[in-house]
């Protein structure tokens, strides 16, 4: 019993080792088709087929034994020099890759080898051993030879192209040697220790709140401090894989769509060591499997076409990962002939998803978004001008269930450049956790865009700033620059009470999700402890939880930070009879001990029917341009007064400076798995950085790419404008000067893009 | 579904003036009291959720489930805690009484003691020394919540009452 159950783990642990081998064979051999006279790779190829064998035959695999060994035979005869690598050879190869996958599929599923036979390819592969040119006719397309010469001798006819797979510039040894530092862990084991982690971040916090004034007493709780937020971040890191588990596969798929379809492509990976949970790996998979099969299907041009237009016959499709603003960015980019505006133009206002006139007045940046409509794509003669293909609404949906988002762009001629941005995890995330009534809820804060108090209706044109909801006898909206944003009653909405009879009071958190953009009214905040002395700015890191005493440091200046209290939780799946009520993503246990329902904003945005948002009348929006608007007040750390419209602050931060990390040329600021870009405010202004104090403070605005902090010594105060806004006082990162308090101050450019 | 010869290990609870069962196998643990967080729009009788050791377990209401009066606000109650597959949810009972065992050739066709959502989770009776115990299939009390509809949004209005 023992021996068998034991015997079953070898089995598995033998089928996932084979499963990774694979892989790295088809890299080795794509490498090997570009370089046939790196022996080095070819001798890592014929020690991974040995193993395969070796194995196959300790656990009585006879086929797979059979084949490999057919395999290794010829493997063989390559390395001692007796046979040359031609088109043949590499096909029967990719065959017996193929085949050894299947039989390992059907070992995974049944325990047995299965009936399929496999001799005929063992004999084709003797025979092309032996040199028999009157065998290997070519049966599948993953054979069909002649594409695949050109594509190499495009690469032995352009060395200086781009490389091709990671695989090319690593020498396969090297993977092999991070393997054996690395061990196997049950997902589960990795989910039950979060948990735990998760526990003792409770615990710790009730030991906080607890401890007593004896000072060794405190700093022992200031080290489990300490200790307990590091090993959450290492737990967490355990769920992180290297993208390139998604990658990898990716060599294989674009030779063999290249040869189906008639292309020849030159693919280059960058940034496959780019971490990301496991369980999002999985779910990129398929999206993107599907942008690079389009890029090679739709986007790059047959080699004659590309000739013709005069560029290089191969097409170039680069994939590429990298770490941005706390997120993951994956983009497949594509030379080939773009998508036709104009196509996808006509085809929107043929099927009625725009007017003509609408769909003339929209940028073409705005008119691409339309190949994500569901089914929209699937129209032959989007395909037949270049478009896009099949599914691209599937990809986003697909994309944005796991909180990310696609876009595209594309230069008609030039090529196609589709971006994914997905969350870093989904085990935890930064959470705006506000009350409405006596509930509290968290907001994921990635959709969150700005939080802005309500302003009571005695106080129509007082200087304190805020908004008021309009639209009664409707629906409720608020203005906001301009643009008049549905708003929900969190109160009402979610059956708490009786909608308050006084509606000028508390605050609004404007989200947007997909493309929707709405308020969310709530009474305010967690009152919690006031955070200890210092700890300010370092709570927002600690877990599960904890007030931010950032936000408390915005109450005082700012009045919104009584609704803020930031946290990053760790989001718990609530279970399908809940799941089933479609307004909660999951739940999170904050450092108090109370359980938090996560808000599903995408099911509250279809429960709520909300319309969208729209523009308000221009002359409502000049004069709120005019004056009255209101700025934080801000001391750089070479001393210049400057302001920053509070609208587009997010929340303020006072840290040491030795939080700051440097990358790159810049600095970013961490918070549990996020990553905030920090720019020096003296840096913005064209001056040098001066030299810093122990503490800066980082004021969090909203941009284009999500937050980026912006240093500064000292943060004054909250001020309301006292004259309009004086464009001809820009400077260098200056868009112009106001009074604020009596006193000319200029104001920081931020909507020309930050420098980070 | 039960051979005459075998015995089963039941949890017994009570709930108003009926006594219930389920198989004791389920059962993950009892809890005196915990606090629990309310769940806005759930079904009525999901009273909430509460922190379990790092796990997040719906409250189900057996009183709600099975039709019974409300509890009076004052009377004690006792976290049932369970495990259905992977999925944990705590049924909230008066009272947990005892674990018996019982043969299944003493377990006999259910009439029609309670109402509810959960009616038809009563899935057979026997009597104890002193009463008829209700056999109760857990997976059945869930099964009847998913069906359950929850209260109706509030409709947001169109901006222009059009």
């Amino acid at each position: 019993m023992v021996g068998a159950s034991h015997n079953e783990e070898f089995i598995q642990e033998f089928l996932v080792e084979s499963a990774e081998n694979l892989d790295q064979l088809d890299r080795d051999l794509i490498a090997l088709e570009q370089a046939p006279a790196d022996e080095e790779r070819l001798a890592s190829i014929f020690r991974t087929v040995h193993t395969i064998k070796g194995n196959s035959g300790f656990f009585g695999f006879s086929k797979l034994g059979a084949l490999t060994h057919s395999g290794e035979h010829l493997l063989g005869r390559l390395r001692d020099g007796t046979l040359v690598l031609d088109d043949r050879v590499t096909g029967s190869l990719y065959s017996m890759i193929d085949a050894v996958r299947e039989i390992l599929r059907t070992i995974q599923a049944t325990g047995a080898e299965g009936d399929h036979d496999f001799r005929e390819l063992a004999h084709r592969l003797t025979a092309v051993a032996a040199g028999d040119p009157a065998t290997a006719s070519p049966a599948v397309p993953a054979e069909n030879p002649v594409p695949a010469t050109r594509a190499a001798e495009a690469a032995a006819a352009a060395p200086s192209a781009s490389p091709a797979s990671p695989g090319a510039d690593r020498p396969a040894a090297a993977e092999r040697g991070a393997g054996e530092s690395s061990i196997r862990v049950d997902v589960g084991l990795v989910g039950s220790i979060l948990d735990l982690v998760g526990e003792l971040v409770l615990a710790r916090n009730e030991l906080r709140s607890v401890s007593a004034d004896d000072p060794a007493m405190v700093a022992a709780v200031h080290r489990i401090n300490a200790v307990t937020n590091a090993l959450q971040e290492t737990a967490v890191k355990t769920r992180l894989q290297p993208i390139d588990h998604v990658f990898n596969k990716f060599p294989r798929t674009v030779r063999d769509l290249a040869v189906a379809c008639g292309r020849e492509v030159q693919l280059t990976i960058d940034g496959g060591d780019t971490e990301l949970d496991r369980t999002l790996i999985e779910s990129i998979r398929d999206p993107l499997t599907h942008l690079v099969r389009n890029a090679i299907d739709h986007g790059i041009e047959p080699p004659d076409v590309r000739v013709a237009r005069g560029k290089p016959r191969a097409g170039t499709l680069a994939l590429r990962a990298f770490n941005e603003s706390g997120q993951v960015t994956i983009q497949v980019e594509d030379d080939g002939g773009g998508i036709l505006v104009e196509a996808v133009r006509d085809k929107a206002i043929a099927r009625g998803l725009v007017s003509a006139e609408a769909a003339a007045a929209l940028p073409d940046e705005r008119i691409l978004q339309f190949i994500f409509e569901p089914g929209f794509s699937t129209a032959a003669a989007v395909t037949s001008v270049s478009g896009r293909g099949v599914g691209m609404d599937v990809v986003k949906t697909n994309i944005e269930a796991i909180g990310g988002t696609v876009d595209v762009h594309s230069r008609p001629g030039c090529g196609t450049t589709v971006r994914v941005r997905v969350p870093l995890t989904l085990a935890i995330m930064p959470a705006l956790i506000v009350r409405s009534g006596s509930q509290r809820l968290a907001i994921p804060q990635a959709a969150v865009r700005e939080l802005v108090p309500l302003r009571p209706d005695s106080d129509r044109h007082g200087d304190r700033g805020g908004l008021r909801i309009e639209g009664l006898e409707g629906g409720p909206v608020i203005r906001l620059r301009g643009r008049l944003l549905p708003v929900v009653f969190l109160d009402e909405f979610l059956a708490l009470r009786e909608r308050t009879a006084c509606r000028d009071r508390g605050t609004v958190v404007i989200v947007r999700v997909d493309d929707h953009e709405f308020g969310i009214v709530i009474d305010g905040v967690r009152h919690d402890r006031p955070a200890e002395a210092g700890e300010q700015g370092s709570a927002i890191h600690t877990h599960a939880g904890d007030a931010l005493p950032a936000a408390a440091a915005t109450r005082g200046v700012a009045g919104i930070g009584e609704a803020a209290s930031l946290s990053t939780v760790v989001v718990k799946p609530i279970g399908g009879l809940l799941a089933q009520i479609g307004l909660y993503a999951g739940a999170t246990v904050l450092g108090d001990g109370g359980v938090v329902l996560i808000l599903d904003l995408r099911g509250m945005l279809r429960a709520a029917e909300l319309p969208p948002a729209r523009d308000a009348d221009p002359e409502a929006t000049a004069d709120a341009m005019a004056a009255g608007e209101r700025y934080l007040v801000c001391r750089t750390g070479r001393g210049r007064r400057i302001a920053l419209p509070l609208e587009r602050v997010i929340h303020l931060e006072n840290v040491p400076v030795a939080d700051l990390q440097p990358l790159g040329d810049r600095h970013v600021l961490r918070r549990g798995p996020a990553f905030t870009p920090v720019v020096d405010a003296d840096r913005l202004l064209g001056e040098s950085s001066a030299s810093a104090e122990d503490r800066i403070s980082v004021v969090v605005c909203g941009g284009p790419d999500g937050p980026v902090g912006i240093a500064v010594r000292q943060i004054l105060d909250v001020v309301a404008s006292e004259t309009p806004l004086q464009p001809a006082l820009a400077t260098s990162g200056v868009c112009g000067a106001l009074a604020l308090g009596g006193v000319a101050t200029e104001v920081l450019d931020l909507a020309r893009g930050l420098p980070c | 579904m039960l051979n005459t010869s075998e015995v089963v290990e039941v949890c017994a609870f009570r709930v108003g003036e009926h006594c219930f069962a389920i198989a004791s196998a389920g059962v993950a643990e009892v809890l005196s009291s915990a606090a629990i967080a309310p769940v806005p729009l759930a079904p009525p009788a999901i009273v909430g959720l509460l922190h379990l050791r790092g796990r997040i377990v719906p409250v189900i209401d057996m009183r709600q489930s099975l039709g019974l009066p409300d509890r009076p606000p004052a009377a004690a109650s006792t976290h049932l805690v369970i495990r259905l597959a992977d999925d944990w949810y705590s049924l909230l009972v008066d009272e947990v009484l005892d674990v018996q065992t019982v043969g299944a050739d003493r377990i006999e066709h259910p009439g029609k003691p309670v109402g509810g959502p959960a009616a038809d989770a009563v899935t057979g009776v026997y009597a104890d020394a002193h009463r008829l115990v209700h056999l109760v299939d857990p997976e059945r009390v869930v099964q009847a919540l998913h069906r359950q509809r929850t209260v109706p949004f509030v409709r947001h209005g169109d901006p222009h009452g059009g």
